[in-house]
């Protein structure tokens, strides 16, 4: 067997050279792209949704139901934009050597944090008093708004914390190509990194272990927020696999939005080159499963409440699924479950850039329906306490403002990300870089192969 | 004109895939060879084209039999000993989809072990020319062609390196 | 990763047919005593069959008891092959490779073991068959399939027709080898069952096809297997039975059960057959890994389960808890339980130097599989046994010792018929042995031999 250099005709062989990742990707954030159409919309939309959020807030909080959708929205939000760093954490924890040029893609949306965070604060005072409704919190003193404003504190500083980790050795090499003042910001945010083998070692572990904590912080924001304001509001609804179905529409979500974003970046970013099309097949599998698993889990739930027949669970599905919200519903099964499932089991579809691309923004959409049909639902049942849903309320439908809040709070996420981006570089420039040297091209027979090392 | 079987067989998988190169250059159709190892090998390893098969339709067939023949059980007992039960109707949707899912699976499941079967042009009465030492570590190449063609292919297995050359008659 | 010992083909060939083609001593040493066992156990059975149920411990209300807790015990342990092989096949994890037949071939007779169970639990098993197939002409009763009970058998079959099908096409190439290596009654009985195989390119194709499309095929099926199992209790309304999560929680029990079966599988086969060589600590190590995602993602799910419970203060759930938790014997078998399987073990598996131990991988997975025994028993007992308010006679549950012989000698089953398999065919795969060698590709970086694999 003899080890062959560049070029290679191997589809899944990034050919560029390690000198190059690096002058290319620091020329981003070093001389970045005048994007003012960009940045102008991306900010006007997030005034827009400032605006929207000021009159929600100047109308008050005894309407409950109004905020409804902005409670479906963090939820979505939670999903998505949160959903995204597991890409990071869970690809490099089973060590997917693919994961390398989309980990910091995904990274950065944890500037979303900025934003969820006051969103939550936003949203607390519309909870009811615990008393008189299923609730987790017993009798504990501040519950549940200051404990819950710590876990979701804990998720964005996590996220924050796993991005900031991640990039030190590329704001280093920044640092080293940079002047002027760029050089000296750079030299802040590198914090003396050298490069030292104890450094390195360090900075794997704490990826490994901010990685694990991300995960972790997620999983208890997605048990206490969907309790707390979801099935917590609805009297006699009572399911345990409920967090754990957001749990797993979280990783659906991850798998979606992680693609969305690497077309982005692939089709408008200039990324071409790294984002090729294993990633997109290799996100799309996950997107199958966590699809099959999406009907599997809202399947355990609907048998169970169905085959029981008690009073308070027929009317619970009276409310979600068959009743008021069956349009919600009905669109969240079609576009969560059954175009994913319907499209990527073909190979045609799967193994493509367009196809995975698609289905992944009809995922997105899916499950925002579906927040809609659980938070609004939960939000526009009018008394609390008792076993049962006495009456099922009408739909709620949104308003200007919910619109405004949407697409504003949508809006204010790009721009921070897109001004994220410009100063931190869209692709790992050190993982990719280690990326080249543990995948190689080699002649085996009469083939020609990679050959992918496997650092213990 | 008189098909001849003939089998090389070489100690390493490097001399045998020379040696697969060399028949064809030597103008021995692709259809002709057939390289039998003891290890699956990377696609192309001896520079044979992929193989042409239709194996992804039968889990499809299996499914869509087992889909059917689950949904007319289902129905079927339901309909053969109605149950009225509390005024719901007599097939039981939500329960049917358990048993039905479980048919679509196993006609596909089944259907799939046919097709890889079928595919692998599996079962075969005899083996044919073939040598046990290829469960050892050796390569075989077999051609399978006319007579003048195998007559090239065993000079190209004597300049090869094929340490063993095997014929065997059809009939046998 | 992986620890590098090259062998040549005929030293795989010997190492591994060895046992299939000669007779050890070592095998009629294990072989008698698990006879006798099995002997033993199905004497019990025809003991019971003869004298009726009465001689089991049953009585009102609990009439499911040690035979039920022990068919839900199997079919999880069942779950081993399909996580081992199906996941680890699609996910191209090189350590799979020693260990995907064993887990199958485990799969096969823990399935046929969990089978008999209900079966025989039934007192007199052929009249279990007009519940199952529409035979019964006569009188026009056909089976009611909106029971659980009949979806049972349906999802067992199918599962038990897949993974013995599963074996048999991940089997044919190395039963070749077999007939290669042997003459005699073996040769004929090899080269009937290896169907002509030869080892074309074609069929090597369509063998790695194989194992892709039937993981594929057979993973959903293996979620579904121990959903319905678990639906037997969910689709009732018996109080802490009635629960949504049961579905996935009984699939990741399954899991968690099953996978460490497959590790005590390992140390066994590494000792019997002086597998050192291809069972090395590489293997417990990733083996290990993938425990404590499986274990804490199992603890997140009792918790969900545990959690709810209390969530409803419905006072019927809140009651077995009480009895589970608070109750002799139940709270002692509960802190077993809990201890067992997880506060030993997944704390344990965190430290590189447990999970590379063998002796003591061997212990945790055991542990394990006490816990997980004892969660089956705490599900059904004390939810049976809860005082209903129509109960006119309410007994405890003993166990006889009629269902303490099956019980063991189901384990004695179990190992019985894997012994014998091994003792037929490879229990470890040549071709996938052979391959993983050939694709081996160290890649030198500095100083450093990188293990690395070759990849299409």
């Amino acid at each position: 067997m003899s080890e062959i250099h560049v070029p290679h005709r191997h589809p899944t062989l990034l050919r560029l050279t390690s000198a190059a990742v690096r002058r290319e990707l620091l020329d981003r954030v070093l001389a970045p792209a005048a994007t003012p159409l960009l940045l102008g919309v991306f900010a006007a939309l997030a005034i827009i949704g400032v605006i929207g959020l000021a009159l929600r807030v100047a109308g008050g909080y005894e309407n409950r139901v109004a905020w409804g959708y902005t409670a479906a929205l963090l939820a979505w939000l939670f999903m998505t934009v949160h959903g995204a760093p597991l890409a990071a954490a869970g690809l490099r924890f089973v060590k997917a050597d693919w994961r390398r040029p989309i980990v910091r893609i995904v990274e950065l949306c944890t500037v979303g944090g900025l934003v969820t965070f006051p969103l939550f604060l936003l949203l607390l005072p519309t909870l009811p008093p615990r008393q008189g409704r299923a609730n987790i919190w017993f009798d504990w003193p501040g519950a549940p708004g200051a404990y819950e404003a710590v876990a979701v504190l804990f998720l964005a500083l996590t996220g924050l914390a796993m991005l900031a980790l991640s990039a030190r050795p590329d704001f280093a090499a920044a640092r080293d190509a940079a002047t002027g003042a760029a050089r000296r910001r750079y030299a802040f945010l590198a914090g003396g990194w050298r490069g030292t083998p104890r450094e390195w070692d360090v900075l794997r572990r704490g990826l490994v272990l901010l990685g694990a904590l991300y995960i972790f912080a997620l999983a208890f924001v997605q048990f206490l927020y969907p309790i707390d304001f979801g099935l917590s509001l609805i009297p006699g609804w009572i399911s345990a696999i409920f967090p754990a179905f957001a749990m797993l529409t979280t990783l659906q979500c991850a798998a979606a939005s992680t693609l969305i974003a690497l077309y982005l970046w692939r089709r408008f970013g200039g990324l071409s080159d790294y984002l090729r099309l294993d990633h997109f097949w290799g996100l799309a599998k996950i997107l199958l499963a966590t699809s099959l698993l999406w009907f599997y889990f809202w399947w355990a739930d609907f048998l169970t409440l169905w085959y029981g027949r008690k009073p308070p669970e027929l009317a619970v599905l009276q409310l979600l699924v068959v009743g008021p919200y069956f349009v919600p519903f009905a669109l969240a099964f079609l576009l969560s479950f059954v175009v994913p499932f319907g499209s990527l089991i073909w190979n045609r579809v799967r193994i493509s850039i367009a196809g995975p691309v698609v289905v992944a923004l009809s995922v997105l959409l899916g499950n925002f329906f579906n927040t809609v049909r659980i938070y609004v639902a939960a939000y526009s049942v009018a008394g609390m306490g008792g076993h049962a849903l006495e009456q099922v309320p009408p739909a709620h439908p949104p308003d200007v403002i919910d619109a405004m809040i949407v697409v504003g709070v949508i809006g204010l996420i790009a721009l921070l990300y897109t001004i994220a981006s410009r100063v931190i570089p869209p692709v790992s420039i050190w993982e990719v870089n280690e990326g080249l040297m543990l995948r190689r091209p080699a002649h085996y027979l009469k083939g020609e192969y990679i050959v992918v090392g496997k650092p213990t | 004109m008189t098909i001849r079987h003939l089998l090389g067989l070489y100690p390493d998988a490097e001399r045998a895939a020379n040696g697969a190169d060399a028949l064809r250059q030597a103008g021995v159709p692709q259809s002709s060879i057939e390289v039998l190892t003891d290890t699956p090998y990377p696609e192309g390893a001896f520079g044979e084209p992929p193989a042409q098969h239709r194996l992804f339709v039968f889990p499809f067939i299996g499914a869509a039999c087992g889909f059917a023949v689950g949904l007319l059980l289902t129905a079927g007992t339901q309909l053969a000993y109605p149950m009225p039960t509390g005024g719901k109707p007599i097939l039981s949707v939500p329960a049917m989809i358990i048993i039905m899912y479980e048919g679509t699976m196993l006609g596909a499941i089944i259907m799939t072990v046919l097709g890889i079967i079928f595919e692998s042009r599996l079962p075969r009465a005899r083996l044919g020319t073939y040598d046990p030492r290829i469960s050892e570590g050796y390569v075989g190449v077999l051609v399978v062609d006319e007579d003048p063609v195998v007559g090239r292919a065993e000079q190209v297995f004597r300049q090869s390196g094929a340490e063993v050359i095997r014929e065997r008659e059809p009939e046998d | 990763m992986q620890e590098r010992h090259v062998l040549t083909e005929r030293e795989i060939n010997r190492d591994l047919l060895g046992f299939s083609l000669t007779t050890p001593r070592n095998f009629w040493l294990a072989a008698i005593p698990l006879g006798l066992m099995v002997a033993l156990m199905f004497s019990a059975v025809g003991y019971m069959i003869y004298w009726g149920i009465g001689v089991t411990g049953l009585n009102r209300p609990v009439m499911w008891g040690f035979m039920i807790t022990n068919f839900v015990f199997w079919v999880g342990i069942s779950h081993a092959g399909v996580m081992i092989s199906a996941i680890l096949r699609l996910s191209h994890a090189e350590w799979r490779r020693p260990i995907t037949r064993a887990a199958e071939v485990l799969t096969v007779f823990a399935l046929a073991t969990a089978a008999l169970f209900p079966l025989i639990h039934t007192g007199r098993p052929w009249r279990a068959i007009y519940w199952v197939f529409p035979y019964d002409f006569s009188r026009g009763i056909w089976p009611a399939v909106r029971s659980p009970l009949i979806w049972d058998p349906s999802a067992i079959f199918t599962y038990l027709t897949g993974s013995s099908l599963f074996v048999f096409v991940a089997l044919i190439p190395d039963l070749a080898v077999a007939r290669d290596n042997s003459v005699g009654w073996r040769r004929t009985f090899y080269g009937l069952l290896s169907l002509g195989y030869r080892g074309t390119t074609r069929q090597w194709r369509l063998q790695l096809l194989a194992g892709i499309l039937l993981s594929a095929l057979i993973l959903p099926v293996f979620v579904s297997v121990h959903s319905i199992v678990s639906w037997d209790f969910g689709m009732s309304l018996v109080p802490a039975w009635h629960v949504t999560i049961f579905a996935p929680y009984f699939v990741i029990g399954a899991v968690h059960s099953g996978v460490s079966a497959v590790v005590a599988l390992m140390v066994l086969l590494r000792w019997a057959f002086h597998l050192q060589a291809y069972l090395t600590p590489d293997h417990f190590d990733a083996i290990g890994r993938l425990l404590i995602a499986v274990g804490n993602t199992w603890f997140y799910f009792f918790w969900l389960d545990f959690f709810f419970a209390l969530l409803a203060r419905e006072p019927d759930e809140v009651a077995v808890w009480e009895l589970r938790l608070f109750h002799w014997p139940y709270n002692v078998l509960f802190a077993i339980f809990l201890i067992t399987a997880y506060f030993i073990p997944v704390p344990l598996w965190l430290f590189r130097r447990v999970r590379r131990s063998i002796p003591l991988m061997l212990l945790t997975s055991i542990s394990v599989n006490i816990g997980m025994w004892l969660e089956r028993f705490l599900i059904i007992i004390p939810g049976l046994q809860w005082k209903q308010p129509l109960t006119f006679n309410w007994f405890g549950y003993r166990p006889s010792i009629v269902e303490i012989i099956l019980v063991t000698g189901s384990f004695a089953l179990v190992a019985f018929g894997v012994l014998m398999f091994s003792k037929f065919f490879p229990i470890i795969p040549l071709f996938d042995i052979k391959e993983g060698q050939k694709l081996r590709h160290d890649l030198r970086i500095g100083h450093r031999q990188v293990p690395g694999v070759i990849r299409e």
